[in-house]
């Protein structure tokens, strides 16, 4: 007497499809998240634009991201800054009447953060900047940039290469950068 | 090199990473040969009233979580740093002690070396470091450790309304699955260290890290810096003669030294 093994996997076909279907769902969902399209950009309050200001006007990063040379974070500029040029420049644009209407109202603009780096990072912009990294190392060619998106891969790998390209010290320790 | 004698240097580099090992050894893990620093810390037990105020702000300053009636009956409790309790002696002579306990930052530590992913190591400056990321959660170190002082995270923190809105924003909370332990403040020394940078110093003084248990104590116990500073004030502490330290038969090299209580009331 012999015993055939078809009828168990006729049996467990449909079982062996759903979850086929499942893994494949599963790795595509992991890849297809925000953070794997380099691209993507997420749409901000005020369309600002980098290109113009960085780009054409040529307006050092340091002058609104004035925080970045001294402190761990660049911080994003205050609205007083925006409002320093624009109360006289380029009043009319609808663009800037909405930076008007939260300068007005003494609302704070809820930008939406594109670098974003996990919690368990510790980057500190001063180290960096005082260093003579620049900006577009990281950040990619902001100045060409009408809409804020992650060009380069702000991961692991480009923290290591820099660090040891440049041989900084005991920068290929884990608690340099982990938190 | 013998095969005996290289055997004997694997081994030193095994145990003792980040000491000197001779120029001919390329099996070094490091690209160092000493400790850059060696922080250390030196609890005064005589000046210590158990109050446990350090426990307090190591709670608060690293992000522990407090785990609940349920997990603490379980015995899941997490405190980087405890009082532990002593009792010597017969009721009406009977005596307290505390002792507060928390990772020894051994320089030969036995956590280290059973780690299979490497998430425990020792670094440049003599810390005994957990790298949560690379964490698995084998548990293996918690069981090695003489001291009993690494903790699990049986469950994902959890905390009530108003709670969540003190963590710490230079420490990462670990999730569930994660082992963790002191740190030394590793968050402060590494304020320090840039502090110390941008006044244009290679070197952090005496004095400028300070670890939340040290910091709070009110009776100033509890000393923190680098005893490779001869003038620093740990160094001084630690070369008085009531030193020792815990469970040093086993030869873990700890980086804790505790200073024995006197008792007037002895021989």
């Amino acid at each position: 007497m012999s015993v055939s093994i078809v009828p168990t996997l006729r049996v467990l076909t449909p079982v062996g499809v759903l979850l086929g279907t499942v893994f494949v769902g599963l790795v595509f969902g992991y890849w297809a998240n925000a953070a794997f399209f380099p691209g993507t950009a997420p749409q901000q309050p005020i369309n600002f634009s980098h290109r113009i200001h960085a780009g054409e006007f040529e307006i050092p990063c340091m002058y609104c991201h004035t925080e970045a040379r001294r402190s761990t974070s660049a911080g994003v500029p205050s609205i007083s800054k925006c409002v320093g040029c624009h109360q006289s420049v380029a009043t009319e644009r609808p663009q800037i009447r909405l930076l008007m209407d939260y300068w007005v109202n003494k609302e704070p603009i809820p930008w939406i953060k594109v670098h974003d780096l996990p919690d368990f990072v510790y980057f500190p912009h001063k180290r960096h900047v005082q260093a003579g990294v620049e900006c577009q190392t990281c950040h990619g060619p902001v100045e060409t940039m009408d809409v804020i998106s992650r060009e380069a891969p702000t991961e692991m790998g480009l923290c290591l290469t820099c660090h040891k390209e440049h041989q900084v010290e005991f920068g290929l320790d884990c608690l340099t950068c982990h938190k | 090199m013998s095969l005996v004698g290289d055997f004997l240097t694997r081994w030193r580099a095994y145990r003792k990473p980040g000491y000197i090992y001779g120029d001919e050894f390329d099996g070094a893990r490091r690209d160092y040969d000493e400790f850059d620093y060696a922080w250390t810390m030196t609890i005064d037990l005589d000046r210590c009233t158990g109050c446990e105020a350090c426990v307090t702000a190591c709670q608060a300053e690293n992000n522990i979580p407090i785990v609940g009636a349920t997990a603490f009956a379980k015995g899941r409790q997490m405190q980087w740093i405890r009082i532990e309790r002593y009792w010597e002696g017969e009721y009406p002579n009977a005596k307290l002690g505390f002792i507060p306990m928390l990772c020894q930052h051994c320089d030969a530590a036995p956590c280290e070396t059973v780690c299979p992913v490497s998430a425990t190591y020792h670094n440049q400056d003599g810390l005994n470091a957990q790298v949560y990321n690379r964490c698995i959660g084998t548990r293996s170190c918690a069981v090695y450790c003489p001291y009993e002082v690494r903790y699990f995270n049986y469950n994902n923190p959890v905390w009530d309304a108003p709670l969540a809105e003190q963590l710490n924003p230079d420490v990462t909370v670990r999730e569930k699955g994660v082992m963790e332990k002191c740190t030394f403040c590793i968050q402060r020394i590494r304020q320090a260290k840039d502090h110390a940078k941008d006044d244009g110093r290679r070197r952090v003084r005496d004095g400028e890290v300070q670890p939340a248990c040290v910091q709070t104590c009110p009776a100033e116990a509890l000393i923190f810096g680098d005893r490779k500073d001869p003038e620093s004030r740990v160094s001084i502490s630690m070369n008085d003669p009531r030193a020792y330290r815990v469970l040093e038969e086993l030869n873990t090299d700890p980086s804790v030294i505790y200073l024995k209580k006197v008792d007037d009331n002895a021989g």
